[in-house]
């Protein structure tokens, strides 16, 4: 992905991590990483992925995220940053369907209006047909989790799978993408 | 359709003065319309915890005919019932009345519901809802069978031989994913 942030320095990432540390535990809660990360408006970062992103970088599973594990968080927060601001061709702050389509396709998907569509329709949390920078961080994981899931049983990678009723639920419960 | 504040005669529809006054309750701001918040304040569980955040998008999303995104009290009287009705299943399962459904009650339920699933499943779903103490509060049974009642339907729909497998392609398992999940 042609969206990489080199990593900053260790002193750097400290002093981000001490004033997202509100409370100065020593880590960082999902409620002090929500009010830290910003999608563009006044709203809340959406808690989901707020959850999603501490799921992927919480390598104790306590939670919260270290020091440790902060870098590797800021390293990811800032590529889809980049990635979102080089698709928001129109500089409006969010995403619509059209530059969603072309995100997708540069990540090398070939979906059909439809389907983009309905993806919008579901991480559209204000309605307005357009995806800020945080439903578009969970609309790509969701999309990502979801083609891997496939993936698994795609053996012969022909974009069809056949697969039994339980099977098929865990594959659509067992994501972590949902809450 | 329902702007502005409460009219004084009775609303059409045949909502109930108890309905009418629970509703009034539960809008704080007395905007007319109930948000995901304010539902939120009002449905909790045995436990005396607000339902989560999960169930209460899934309630607003179900009953939310006209897509404000929020429940006029027409509305909220259909989502009233709803729950009620599970609550009642809730209770009916909850044999020991502990609160919870654990997962010999709801192998049970999932049975007498008219789902055939093995006892490893029954345990899948069970760690899924609760990692910890591995048994459900109301709001999560409710939003367990409500997922396992759309993607049932979605698989059976496409279970063109009744024979409990499908053939899907990417597309088609991506819509169903999305659509069918909360």
């Amino acid at each position: 992905m042609a969206f990489q942030s080199p990593m900053p320095s260790r002193d750097f990432l400290m002093d981000i991590f001490r004033r997202v540390d509100k409370d100065r535990s020593g880590y960082i809660s999902a409620d002090e990483l929500q009010q830290a990360l910003s999608n563009g408006t006044w709203n809340p970062f959406n808690p989901e992925t707020v959850r999603l992103m501490i799921g992927m970088f919480d390598k104790q599973s306590r939670g919260v995220i270290s020091f440790e594990d902060f870098g590797a968080l800021w390293k990811y927060v800032s590529e889809w940053q980049n990635c979102f601001r080089s698709f928001d061709r129109d500089n409006s702050g969010n995403i619509d369907r059209q530059e969603l389509k072309n995100a997708l396709t540069a990540f090398g998907y070939r979906l059909s209006d439809e389907v983009v569509g309905i993806m919008v329709q579901k991480f559209d949390r204000f309605g307005r047909g357009t995806i800020l920078f945080d439903d578009f961080i969970q609309c790509c994981v969701t999309l990502y989790t979801l083609t891997s899931a496939f993936r698994q049983y795609d053996t012969d990678q022909d974009g069809v799978i056949t697969i039994h009723y339980e099977q098929f639920l865990k594959m659509v419960f067992g994501l972590k993408c949902w809450p | 359709m329902g702007h502005g504040p409460y009219p004084n005669i009775p609303i059409g529809g045949g909502v109930s003065p108890q309905v009418q006054q629970w509703f009034r309750a539960v809008d704080k701001d007395q905007s007319g319309f109930i948000t995901a918040a304010e539902l939120k304040g009002a449905l909790v569980n045995a436990q005396g915890q607000s339902f989560s955040d999960t169930a209460c998008n899934l309630m607003i999303g179900m009953f939310d005919k006209d897509r404000t995104g929020t429940i006029n009290v027409e509305e909220f009287d259909k989502l009233y019932t709803y729950v009620n009705q599970w609550l009642t299943v809730f209770k009916t399962y909850d044999v020991d009345q502990s609160g919870h459904i654990e997962e010999q009650e709801l192998s049970k339920a999932m049975s007498q519901m008219g789902f055939r699933f093995t006892p490893e499943f029954i345990n899948f779903l069970i760690k899924r809802s609760d990692p910890k103490d591995g048994r459900v509060s109301v709001d999560q049974f409710i939003v367990l069978c409500v997922q396992i009642q759309r993607f049932t339907e979605a698989f059976r729909v496409r279970d063109t031989q009744q024979n409990g497998t499908v053939t899907i392609a990417f597309e088609d398992f991506l819509n169903v994913a999305l659509s069918c999940s909360i």
